[in-house]
């Protein structure tokens, strides 16, 4: 893309911005696109939705600064947040620079300066349609694996059986601990409508409960010396149960 | 960042919540996660929910429990839970958790008809102790009962057990493992002379087919379920068969599910059995050195009532059947008979006498079951061919049949559940000895548990009416005597009629024969089958019934008093898994409020007796047994002041805190390594009850087949469970075997060693011809055991079959599942799976709520017509965990005769429209 046609739809999409903004209207206008910006894949660095919002002034800096051109300004037609960066993995995925100069572009701290290594950024998530993904169908595929940026730490692949045949099934898992959602692997992706995708984390990731560790990760062994001093169980004030108990028929 | 994010995401929950939105982290919030689990204490347990028994670790802080993980040291699961397990650390706090003891009170005082109000301790046990010694006096020590557990801890069963057989003198103490696997205990005990598994889960990875019987492991024995599943992925040779009566989740990876009719698994073990006969497979050499043959009577009802004073009018003609039934087309050609033959049921009082027959014989009994017969007999889909079904048939006898496969048959409730369960589980040893595939890795016929603790507790420590620890039994003179002994109480202190099962005392209940009745770490108003009888017999005016429990449930609402119970991680406890490995864990926090452990329950309650009050000469209506006065109980004071017992003492000095018990002082640092033990704080005395007595019950196993290590050992760091027999701090892995038993003479090869039964008169398929008694010593019987007719099946009225049982989520009755919120939103109600067919020949569909009928009461639920069980038409399943649906109102109380463990899986219902 040429330079004078970057700038001219930076240009455009902060006119559109502006030709908004005018008091309760643009602040109205946040309300509504607050829930549509979830499906905005940010550039490394972004700040939660509601921070970020607050902080980008829609410069169009970060934009200018990649060198890939994977970064957007957001039009009025689109569901996010008018000129606020986002991109389109499946046209221009994020490269990971390694200096990040998106985020040192940034004049307001929208993309958090505390981002110092770009395997820590966390644009979204990758997550694979199992169904349609043809490593998982057997073929022996896995691009999204061999072209990720951290393959074998952000994604890996498993060996199943296939049982309908003596063959094995290289099957790619993603692992969010180290997915930066560059979008490289739904880039690469070469089903007709990628397979493997990225998005915001919260539309996807589940989380343990709190009362739950996996026990061959969590290297905690039994407590020598226990303390059950510290343990106080108070009475409370009042019986419970009593409403189920003496109430209706069994 | 000096955490890189993986070490950050595995360092809190907490923080990887701001992970999860992608905000790059602050080096102080990974500081403060780290902080917050710096003072977590972490300690090994176990499982509180099935008969798998995982490992799990368990973190607290502040008297509460912060996470648990699967033990990744723990053989049997090996870090992993199931869903259910991944919420242990939940199940103690549900908001309605029971704190105070509360009792129905009108005026200050108990009152039948008064509504729950919180009490003393001291107000409940004096309460407790009138109305027990009022029944005790009024109709002896048979007219007071417990109901007990499979989920007991081991030192909670011993002391129910031991209060109730050496102290009350009764043996009226039954569990709800009765109706989990009393019919594997009859096989176990007819066919080995000893109970329990020969061989281990590690059968599993050696075998090279695996057979599951009524036993859907996917959803009950989850983590089994996995080891099995990457057995077959693993080894392209492996081979999985489901048989089942409706499909269901283990048949996902199965190679072959064979859906058959109710009650037809009878059949199709018959003609497993003739084909290896017919194809020349039997092992004869095994057969002849180690087994003999066997056989019983066939006439012996259905372990319903013998009168239908008590019965509902609907009910009548279905009970008319436990005094004689008319034989079908199928069940005249299984018997060798005629068909419309009526039968009176004439061996209802002795179910389980047997004698030993020739091979011929059994031959001549396997004889009517051909593949033409059974096919058509067990076919259980009405949309499958009967071709397709006899092809499964033939494929299943290939598997079992082939000579050098190795075979492991699972069951569980299918086959214990069952009105013929003592048949069919015997039936399982029939086939695996005849073919020499028994006790040896991956060979072996293998009933699984559903309780933590049936094996452990109920069956080990004998918690049932008829038994004593270590296979014992109560109607054996010298195992009396043995126990006598060891209990140190002077002789015929020990009541050798056989008490009330568990069902039974529901009907004693209802039939006035108790009026007294103590329920234990169970809730048996719901799980026990046709419960509108026992729930109106719970509230008539005198019967006083306590229930220990943690949570309101059903048996709680139908109560007069309830004794708030500390939960399993709030005791020191051991449980038993069904692969015999005993297991135990600490009290890792302490109980809420004023509730106190079911150990501390007992032992206080022990207090309130004197020796005079129960040592005495007693009545027991129908005693018959020699060394014995007919009607009565001797009295023993005489005898026990000479062994230095006064009248005045309390049960809770002789039973309990003995001298010798006394010595096991508490605090323990050893043990307890800084963890505290509420019960023995209580008590204040200055012993540790769990100890002390595990350590008193583990002398009943010594050098008789059934060793444990002493408590201390189970306690240690390094030890996940040892299966017994543990013989010089070995566990032991398949019983029987030369190879691993130690019990096994050298040279013998194979020993079935067990003591129990083995002498028996000789005879025919039809009886006895020589009441002379053959001694068998260290061999198995192979019984012959016939098709038998399910007595109540669907006809124009009742027309669908409906069976009970459980689903992955929930446990039994829900009391804890229900109370974890994410279990309860993952599945809120009970739902009735049926074929969608059926559902819209009756005006229903998927989602609807629908009347479900039977002869015993009227219910709703909600209609599935997809989902995780599959049932083929005219076929119904229903869960029972659900207390507003309550399942358990239109199950049938009929049982096996011989083991009395009821058949929850064949009532027939109508179902209808709301």
């Amino acid at each position: 893309m040429s330079s004078t046609r970057r700038d001219f739809l930076i240009k455009s999409a902060q006119a559109a911005a502006l030709a908004v903004t005018g008091g309760l209207v643009w602040a109205y206008l946040l309300k509504q696109q607050a829930n549509a910006a979830a499906y905005a894949i940010r550039p490394p660095g972004a700040r939660m939705a509601d921070d970020f919002n607050a902080r980008c002034i829609k410069c169009g800096q970060c934009v200018r600064a990649c060198p890939f051109d994977t970064l957007r300004l957001a039009h009025s037609a689109e569901t996010i947040p008018i000129g606020t960066p986002y991109f389109v993995p499946r046209d221009i995925p994020c490269y990971m620079c390694e200096d990040i100069p998106c985020m040192n572009a940034c004049p307001t701290g929208a993309l958090d300066p505390g981002l110092e290594d770009i395997a820590d950024a966390r644009m979204g998530q990758a997550v694979i349609d199992i169904e349609n993904c043809l490593s998982w169908q057997g073929l022996r595929c896995e691009i999204c694996h061999r072209e990720c940026p951290l393959t074998d730490k952000a994604i890996t692949v498993e060996h199943h059986p296939r049982r309908i045949s003596r063959h094995a099934m290289f099957v790619p898992l993603v692992h969010s601990d180290a997915c930066t959602g560059c979008g490289i692997c739904e880039k690469a992706c070469p089903t007709e409508v990628a397979a493997i995708r990225v998005v915001q984390p919260e539309l996807v990731r589940g989380r343990i409960g709190e009362h739950y560790r996996l026990g061959w990760k969590n290297a905690a062994g039994i407590t020598e010396d226990f303390d059950a001093g510290r343990a106080k169980a108070g009475s409370p004030a009042a019986p419970t149960g009593l409403d189920y108990l003496n109430e209706g028929e069994p | 960042m000096e955490l890189t994010r993986r070490n950050f995401l595995k360092s809190s929950v907490a923080a990887s919540a701001a992970a999860a939105v992608g905000v790059p982290v602050s080096k102080s919030s990974i500081a403060q996660a780290a902080e917050a689990e710096k003072d977590w204490q972490w300690d090994k347990s176990v499982c509180r929910f099935c008969g798998t028994g995982c490992g799990i670790m368990v973190a607290t802080k502040d008297g509460r429990i912060m996470a648990t993980k699967g033990d990744p040291d723990a053989p049997v699961n090996r870090g992993l839970n199931c869903i259910k397990g991944y919420f242990n650390g939940k199940i103690m706090y549900g908001k309605d958790r029971l704190t105070q003891p509360l009792m129905r009170m009108k005026d200050g005082r108990f009152h039948k008809e008064g509504k729950f109000h919180p009490v003393t301790w001291e107000q409940a046990f004096d309460e407790m102790a009138v109305r027990f010694k009022k029944t005790y006096g009024e109709l002896g020590p048979h007219g007071v009962a417990i109901f007990g557990s499979g989920q007991y801890t081991i030192p909670e069963g011993y002391v129910s057990a031991k209060l109730m057989k050496a102290g009350f003198r009764s043996n009226n103490i039954d569990p709800n493992a009765r109706h989990c696997m009393a019919s594997a205990v009859v096989a176990f005990i007819q066919t080995f002379g000893i109970d329990e598994p020969a061989g281990t889960y590690d059968d599993i990875e050696h075998t090279d087919t695996v057979v599951t019987w009524g036993a859907n492991m996917a959803e009950c024995h989850p983590i089994l379920w996995a080891r099995v599943s990457d057995r077959r992925l693993s080894s392209d040779n492996t081979r999985i068969v489901n048989l089942t009566t409706y499909g269901n989740q283990s048949s996902d990876i199965a190679d072959a599910e064979i859906v058959f009719k109710p009650g037809t698994d009878l059949a199709i073990m018959n003609y497993l059995a003739r084909e290896a006969i017919a194809r020349d497979a039997v092992n004869h050499e095994f057969v002849d050195k180690h087994c003999v043959f066997a056989t019983g009577p066939y006439d012996i009802g259905y372990g319903m009532r013998p009168t239908d004073e008590y019965a509902f009018e609907a009910e009548k003609d279905i009970q008319a059947k436990e005094l004689e039934v008319t034989l079908d087309k199928y069940e005249a050609i299984a018997q060798r008979k005629e068909p419309g033959t009526r039968v009176k049921q004439n061996n209802t009082a002795a179910p389980v006498k047997h004698w030993q027959i020739s091979f011929d014989d059994f031959k001549k009994g396997l004889d009517p079951y051909t593949l033409d017969f059974v096919a058509e007999l067990s076919k259980g889909d009405p949309d499958e061919t009967l071709e397709s079904h006899k092809k499964k048939l033939e494929q299943l006898a290939d598997l079992y049949l082939e000579k050098d496969r190795k075979v492991v048959t699972f069951w569980t409730m299918g086959f214990n559940q069952h009105y013929r369960g003592s048949w069919v589980n015997e039936q399982a040893y029939m086939l695996h000895l005849l073919l020499g595939k028994q006790s040896m890795p991956g060979n072996g016929a293998f009933s699984l548990t559903g309780q933590p603790s049936a094996c452990g507790t109920a069956r080990e420590v004998g918690t049932f009416a008829h038994r004593l620890p270590a296979d014992m039994v109560v109607g054996n003179p010298k195992h009396r005597e043995r126990a006598e002994k060891i209990w140190k109480l002077p002789p015929n202190t020990l009541n050798p009629k056989t008490g009330s099962h568990i069902t039974k005392i529901m009907r004693d209940l209802e039939d006035g024969s108790v009026k007294w009745a103590w329920v234990q770490v169970n809730n048996p108003f719901q799980a026990t089958a046709n419960a509108n009888h026992w729930i109106t017999a719970a509230r008539k005016q005198d019967n006083f019934l306590v229930v220990s429990e943690a949570y309101p449930t059903v048996s709680a609402k139908v109560a007069d008093l309830i004794l708030p119970t500390a939960m399993i991680f709030e005791k020191w406890g051991l449980y038993g898994n069904a692969e015999r490995r005993t297991q135990g864990w600490r009290e890792q926090v302490p109980p809420p409020g004023e509730a106190m452990g079911d150990v501390w329950q007992g032992l206080e309650f022990a207090k309130r007796f004197r020796l005079k009050e129960v040592w005495g000469e007693q009545p027991l209506p129908g005693l018959k047994a020699e060394g014995f006065e007919d009607g009565s109980l001797p009295d023993v004071l005489a005898a026990a002041a000479k062994m230095g017992y006064s009248p005045e003492d309390t049960l809770y000095d002789v039973l309990f805190a003995t001298p010798e018990n006394r010595k096991v002082a508490w605090p323990d640092a050893a043990v307890a390594k800084g963890h505290g033990n509420h019960i023995a704080e209580r008590l204040g005395d200055g012993w540790f009850p769990e100890k002390a007595l595990f350590n008193e019950y583990r002398v009943f196993g010594l050098d008789y087949h059934h060793d444990l290590a002493d408590f201390d050992t189970y306690m240690r760091d390094d030890v996940r469970g040892l299966k017994w027999p543990v013989i010089d701090g070995k566990e032991t892995e398949w019983r029987f075997n030369e190879e691993y038993d130690p019990y096994v003479p050298k040279g013998a090869g194979f020993a079935f060693y067990g003591k129990a039964l083995k002498a028996t008169p000789t005879g025919d398929l039809d009886g006895v011809t020589s009441a002379e008694k053959k001694p068998l010593p260290d061999k198995a019987k192979i019984f012959f055991r016939p098709y038998a007719a399910p007595p109540e099946q669907p006809d124009d009225n009742y027309d669908l079959w409906l069976a009970t049982g459980r689903v992955l989520e929930h446990w039994h009755t829900g009391t804890m599942t229900r109370r974890v919120p994410e279990l309860h939103r993952a599945v809120p109600t009970a739902q009735l799976y049926m074929h969608p067919e059926d559902a819209k020949a009756r005006g229903l569909k998927r989602n609807d709520v629908a009347w479900i009928e039977s002869r015993r009461g009227r219910i709703k639920a909600v209609v599935e017509t997809q989902g995780r069980n599959r049932t083929p038409r005219g076929y119904t399943f229903l869960p029972f965990f659900d207390e507003g649906v309550f399942a358990n109102k239109v199950c049938i109380d009929m049982t096996c005769p011989m083991s009395k463990e009821t058949d929850f899986k064949k009532a027939a219902v109508k179902v209808y429209k709301v």
